[in-house]
């Protein structure tokens, strides 16, 4: 603030009538709020973590599971749906971001246009992240089972350690069965972050529908945009990590 | 608006809730460039992703990925969230109850290994 003529001394900074961090309260609250969320996402990463090393070499290596892409059968194409899905989102992330500059400008036209666009960004995320778990699923994964096993690596190991009636194997099924926390963390983390896209595509529609009903242009700023944005950003941001940690790490 | 901007304002018409601070509007330039940057990221991450190492150098693969992984989220909370631009108070707020995940973090790791089902 420029042209702040208030003298601030540190005396009175706390002492209510003004904003000392220079944000309006509902801002301030968001960042509140997404400083706690990073606080669970971390916990449920943290715990993948722990219990991904707990395993070792019998952690089954995510680019043998996730190695599918729609229309492409049987082709071994690890990490590409994944990439894909990381461009759309950060694609969804930009054109907020964009809206939220055309809100500066309070020009309602193009915060409607941008707005769109990241809405058809979130619902193309889901959609993908549908076919992606209806993937897994019919490959037999679920909270309780996983037929994706040891690599070839761990079976040695496994055979020298005499630890292999850890796993039961399974009829019909050519593959020993590996360990159960690799689905079930896949089906929690990202579930828990696809439900934060889910909530954050229902604001943004929200924000939409009020932008074109004009909501904003009475009310003479368009914050509400840059606080939905904030929480978009931030979902955006968690993907980033989950990125990292489930599929390339 | 005229509420948001009158920093003459007498303590009686300051109401905290609707206080909204003036914005200043940098233009979409810087926007794109972080982009950019973001993509490029990610495609480098794609790229090394299929360099083949030994397993005795797979770690280093592991700490390249959340170096790029921070610079990621640097750009993002900096430039997206708009954070790099708030005052230094409320940047300190935000980020250093991240040191308690630092800390979990490595705590977890080191207590991994008691986890350890063989």
């Amino acid at each position: 603030m420029t042209d702040n003529t208030i003298i601030i001394d540190e005396q009175t900074t706390w002492a209510g009538g003004r904003s000392p961090f220079n944000v309006s309260y509902g801002k301030l609250m968001m960042w509140l709020f997404l400083l706690s969320d990073t606080f669970t996402f971390s916990c449920l990463l943290i715990g993948y973590g722990a219990i991904r090393f707990s395993y070792g070499e019998g952690w089954p290596d995510p680019s043998t599971v996730f190695n599918h892409f729609p229309f492409a059968h049987g082709m071994n194409l690890p990490l590409l749906f994944v990439s894909l899905m990381t461009f759309i989102l950060i694609g969804s992330s930009v054109t907020m971001v964009l809206a939220v500059e055309a809100g500066h400008r309070n020009s309602k036209k193009e915060v409607a246009k941008y707005m769109l666009y990241t809405i058809v960004g979130g619902i193309m995320f889901l959609s993908c992240q549908a076919w992606e778990w209806s993937q897994f699923i019919g490959e037999g994964a679920s909270l309780r089972e996983n037929l994706f096993g040891l690599t070839e690596a761990g079976k040695i190991k496994a055979a020298g350690l005499g630890f292999a009636h850890h796993y039961t194997w399974i009829e019909g099924v050519d593959r020993m069965a590996g360990p159960v926390p690799f689905a079930s963390l896949f089906f929690i983390v990202t579930g828990f972050h696809g439900f934060h896209v889910f909530s954050g595509v229902v604001l943004n529609i929200i924000i939409y529908i009020n932008t074109i009903k004009g909501t904003y242009e009475r009310r003479g700023h368009y914050e509400m945009v840059e606080k939905v944005g904030l929480y978009w950003h931030f979902v955006d941001l968690v993907w980033v990590f989950v990125f990292t940690f489930y599929y390339l790490i | 608006m005229s509420n948001a901007h009158n920093n003459n304002a007498t303590e009686n018409e300051y109401i905290p809730e609707t206080y909204i601070p003036h914005s200043e509007n940098h233009g979409t330039k810087e926007i794109w460039q972080k982009f950019w940057i973001l993509l490029v990221i990610t495609i480098m991450d794609f790229i090394v992703y299929f360099i083949k190492v030994s397993p005795d150098f797979k770690i280093y693969k592991n700490i390249f990925f959340i170096i790029f992984g921070i610079i990621k989220a640097y750009f993002i909370v900096g430039t997206f969230m708009h954070l790099k631009n708030e005052k230094t108070n409320l940047i300190m707020t935000v980020l250093v109850p991240i040191v308690f995940i630092l800390w979990f973090i490595t705590w977890m790791m080191y207590e991994g290994h008691a986890l350890s089902t063989y």
